[in-house]
């Protein structure tokens, strides 16, 4: 009997030693590539001046408490959170029911249906931004419509009203995501087996039972990666802010992201200010997804 | 008909009714932008929803302005390289991450999350020096480095890896097989739809990326796609024929590999929980 | 297990393959010359034409013209962040990012003012590349601003170009709602919120949003004021129409929209692309500001330089540029790419001076190389980008029914948030 555990203990030890050759690859590549560049970014955002000639502010932390001060970028940051708060959760359901739909495996052309709800995040982002502000101009198709069938009285601009112009970033965003989120729901569930929802079927339970008591939480492991990457996905937005509105009217639309980039790429270049604005969206990832994981991420 | 067959039946309709109509708006920028491939700058601009005969025109002043075939072939041979590589080494992390769980690899595995959370832009630039120093500017492992490790692939296999059941781990050590032969042989047959999503995800983003590329492939014929198209825009006359060619080019690669593996996601796979 | 392992390894060996067959640009041979611009009909074409020209008397030297977006141009200087290493020799400079560049990354950029006779050369351009008093860039395309109106539409309301030569924007405004009344017709489109035509109107007047000790002018700034007033008049009364992309701007000039435009003399190249509408369009001044000092007819909106990075081959850079004073090269390079020349001498080419036939047979380009002269100076700055974005939302708030003095002010204190640093 003791021997016995013994083995097993050194067994698990030498599994517990291969396991960390397996992750050596992946992880030694992301410390390299990844941390390191981001210490030295973290060391910028202490530092403030000319890009090629950084000195350390007085105080230290002189450009995270600029950020307090900054009109563009609280305002960034509600937007952002805005889109967060309406976007993701639409998204995410929306996905679940294409999903589960596109997994019945009496639907005819599910291939087809498919192809078709993934193919708006493989649209280039050229021709979506081009045609998104064209069907929402002023004169656009989709003023055209609703005015024809009675919702609206008089067009309205959309990408020139503050929250008109945030509503069609969400739009664009649950447009182009949704196809996206959908692939791994519909993966992950080929490994419930089928049979499963066929004798749920013959015990009477209806197509919403059968999503949460089987699918869901089945799928929690999958549901957590998602909400995770479409938190930080969002709270990094910035295709949409440039290309469909860029960031106007008046900043009423531009992201945290997009106000980053600026500060670095169009702007007058400010290292420190748009490192120290980097890590406060690391930190507001981090923080929501730890409390994501403390509320999914269990092993049962 | 009975009433239930009826229900049955009316409820059938309403989703395939659905379905269409989500289908529809899923592609509408997608067939326009191939419509307008066939169109001139003008009648685009004009609004013009169908084709005219203007493609071939429009192909070949594309063709005459920019060397597609090389931008192709580079961005299939970048696609490629990250595809199989990131997909061997986060498929091996992932499973690694999950099968040998313990308290120190889960701290491991929310250290590496943290890595996606800042703002590309944000380490731009001291990645760039890195690699200045390290002559990767201009190669092919200088655009594919950053790309063959990350994180949201190591968490999606290994959250996906919880659902490989303990049996047949448990039944295939004790038939002697290694740890690596349990992830080769066991692991990845079962997990074929993840590894489907996975790579249909990763082709997409790899063919699609812009910024880093961008900066790091500077010489003309290291150019991808997705520049190209960014080079037929910066024009103060642009040709938007010739761009929604050009878009179409860039676009049909990702259609074709996402149809082909559709398939995958949704085959029945031995062992499934029951 | 072993067919995994000979995979990666015969995936290693095409990686380093693949990275063989491109050389590194940093360990450039002496006498190669590489050049980025960014526009193959237009700036990329006149480089083509110089080294045409160059390689005439020197036909050793290796001349390299790379084709890469001017966005790229500028992330790639700030992303090898003062290490030139990476960088070509010569770059074509957007002109309101030249201070920014020069300003961050001296170590980057040759001070050429030695270097280069920059007599008659327009004034108002040559000003943006100048830095501390030394000069950072050779001018190439002017962006000398042009109204350009549709006849057909003006004599449908009873008026010829002639009718908006030279005029005030008092009579501007009389005539764009007579043309309004009578054709339904606005008479501008723009971008909302690039305030492209607001900063043009600014400078042909005069104004800045900067002092001239590079702070910022924009809370009581009187020519700003009266020229954002005017603007948003023109939005209000449906003169100007607001659309929210360039694609749909250009979209209203190629749809016959609107009755014209005042913008940089570029936009020229679009609407002779539009041949359809040729004898249609007419090129003349833009109208003057009323009530604010300095007040004409001229401006100047886009355009850009030619700037020598610091690398190996300066001599050969320097020895190449010469032909910035090359009359017959400005009049070669104009029938193929409209690139019009800053260097006033320019104007007697014979391609300047021949009748346009889109235009009626006016020699516009001539006529552009004179308002040119004519454009007032500039003060501009390193925040020139800064003060542009916050200045565009005080005039988008100010539309919307804000205090258009409070507005201002808010962009004044962002602005100076963002010196403040």
């Amino acid at each position: 009997m003791t021997q016995t555990s013994g083995r097993k203990l050194s067994m698990h030890q030498k599994q517990n030693i291969i396991g960390w050759f397996f992750l050596i690859p992946a992880t030694v590549l992301i410390f390299w590539l990844s941390f390191y560049p981001m210490i030295r970014a973290l060391m910028i955002s202490f530092q403030g001046g000319r890009p090629t000639a950084l000195t350390w502010s007085d105080p230290l932390t002189r450009n995270y408490k600029f950020l307090l001060k900054d009109r563009v970028f609280i305002q960034s940051l509600k937007n952002t959170f805005t889109y967060l708060i309406i976007q993701v959760p639409i998204m995410l359901v929306l996905a679940m029911i294409f999903a589960t739909l596109l997994n019945d495996h009496q639907l005819k052309f599910k291939g087809l249906f498919r192809t078709c709800i993934f193919l708006p995040c493989a649209t280039a982002l050229v021709a979506y931004s081009l045609i998104f502000r064209t069907m929402f101009a002023y004169d656009g198709m989709v003023n055209a419509v609703l005015v024809k069938i009675g919702i609206l009285n008089e067009p309205v601009n959309w990408l020139n009203n503050p929250s008109t112009a945030k509503a069609v970033i969400i739009i664009a965003l649950i447009w182009r995501w949704t196809g996206y989120n959908m692939i791994f729901y519909l993966s992950s569930m080929q490994s419930i087996d089928y049979s499963v929802y066929e004798a749920a079927r013959i015990d009477g339970a209806g197509a919403a039972t059968q999503l949460f008591k089987i699918t869901i939480p089945l799928l929690k492991p999958i549901i957590l990666v998602t909400a995770i990457m479409s938190t930080n996905g969002t709270l990094q937005l910035f295709d949409e802010s440039v290309n469909l509105t860029k960031g106007g009217p008046a900043n009423a639309t531009i992201t945290m992201s997009h106000y980053i980039y600026n500060t670095m790429f169009q702007n007058n270049p400010n290292f420190g200010y748009a490192a120290a604005m980097s890590f406060v969206i690391l930190i507001l990832v981090a923080v929501l997804s730890a409390i994501q994981m403390k509320v999914g991420d269990k092993r049962e | 008909m009975n009433e239930g067959a009826f229900k049955k039946y009316g409820k059938r309709t309403l989703i395939y009714v659905f379905l269409i109509i989500m289908s529809i708006i899923s592609v509408f920028p997608l067939y326009w932008c191939f419509i307008s491939s066939c169109n001139t700058t003008q009648q685009i601009l004009g609004g013009r929803m169908v084709p005219s005969s203007h493609l071939m025109e429009n192909l070949k002043n594309l063709f005459a302005q920019q060397d597609v075939l090389n931008a192709f072939k580079n961005s299939v041979i970048n696609t490629v390289l990250v595809l199989v590589l990131s997909l061997a080494i986060c498929s091996i992390a992932g499973y690694g991450f999950e099968i040998f769980h313990d308290k120190g690899k889960d701290a491991v595995m929310a250290v590496i999350m943290m890595s996606m959370m800042v703002p590309f832009v944000a380490i731009l630039v001291p990645l760039f020096q890195m690699f200045t120093k390290m002559g990767f500017v201009n190669k092919y492992i200088g655009y594919i480095l950053p790309s063959l490790s990350t994180p949201f692939l190591i968490m999606l296999f290994r959250n996906n890896a919880r659902t490989f059941p303990k049996e047949v781990l448990e039944a295939a050590r004790v038939d002697g097989l290694s740890e690596m032969g349990i992830f080769v042989r066991m692991f990845v047959p079962m997990m074929r739809p993840t590894f489907a999503a996975a790579a249909t995800i990763t082709f997409m983003n790899t063919w699609n990326a812009y910024l880093w590329p961008k900066v790091v492939l500077q010489t003309p014929d290291s150019i991808t796609m997705p520049m190209l198209v960014a080079n037929l825009l910066s024009g103060y006359v642009v040709d938007y024929g010739v761009v929604m060619a050009g878009v179409t080019i860039c676009t049909l690669p990702t259609v074709i590999v996402f149809f082909i593996l559709q398939r995958s996601f949704t085959e029945a796979v031995a062992g499934a929980v029951k | 297990m072993k067919k995994l392992i000979s995979l990666l390894l015969a995936l290693v060996m095409v990686l380093s393959l693949g990275s063989a067959a491109f050389a590194a640009p940093g360990d450039q041979a002496d006498g190669k010359l590489t050049i980025w611009c960014w526009d193959k009909t237009f700036n990329i074409a006149a480089m083509e034409k110089a080294k045409e020209m160059y390689q005439a008397e020197h036909p050793d030297v290796e001349i390299d013209i790379e084709e890469v977006l001017s966005e790229d141009i500028e992330s790639r200087v700030i992303a090898s962040n003062g290490d030139t290493t990476t960088l070509p020799d010569i770059v074509l400079v957007q002109d309101h990012s030249i201070q920014k560049f020069v300003t961050n990354y001296p170590e980057v950029y040759h001070d050429i003012t030695d270097e280069f006779d920059f007599s008659d050369f327009m004034p108002a351009k040559l000003g943006l590349s100048v830095v501390d008093g030394r000069n950072y860039g050779i001018p190439f395309d002017a962006g000398t601003v042009v109204a350009a109106w549709r006849t057909d539409y003006l004599e449908e309301a009873g008026y010829t170009v002639d009718d908006l030569t030279d005029i005030d924007m008092d009579r501007f405004l009389e005539i764009a709602r007579d043309v309004k009344e009578k054709t339904g017709m606005p008479m501008l489109s723009g971008q909302a919120g690039a305030v492209d035509t607001v900063l043009i109107m600014l400078q042909s007047c005069g104004g800045s949003m900067f002092n001239e000790d590079g702070t910022a002018n924009i809370a009581g700034n009187e020519k700003l004021k009266a020229v954002i007033e005017t603007y948003n008049t023109m939005v209000a009364e449906g003169i100007f129409i607001e659309v929210n992309s360039w694609d749909e701007y250009i979209g209203t000039l190629s749809n016959g929209s609107v009755v014209g435009t005042f913008t940089g003399c570029w936009i020229l190249s679009t609407i002779m692309s539009l041949t359809d509408q040729a004898g249609k369009w007419a090129v003349t001044n833009m109208p003057a500001m009323v009530g604010v000092d300095g007040a004409t007819n001229y401006s100047n909106n886009g355009g850009s330089s030619w700037a020598i990075i610091n690398n190996k081959d300066i001599d050969l850079a320097l020895d190449f540029m010469q032909m910035y004073r090359n009359v017959d090269f400005y009049n070669e390079i104009l029938p193929t790419t409209s690139a019009i020349a800053c260097y006033g001498p320019a104007k007697e080419g014979s391609n300047y001076t021949a009748a346009s036939e889109f235009f009626n047979g006016d020699a516009v380009f001539a006529k552009i190389v004179e308002f040119g002269d004519k454009v007032p100076a500039e003060v501009t700055g390193p925040y020139y980008y800064d003060a542009r974005g916050n200045v565009g939302t005080a005039v988008t708030n100010a539309l919307n029914g804000g205090d258009l003095d409070s507005e201002l002010q808010t962009a004044q204190d962002t602005t100076e948030f963002t010196m403040g640093f």
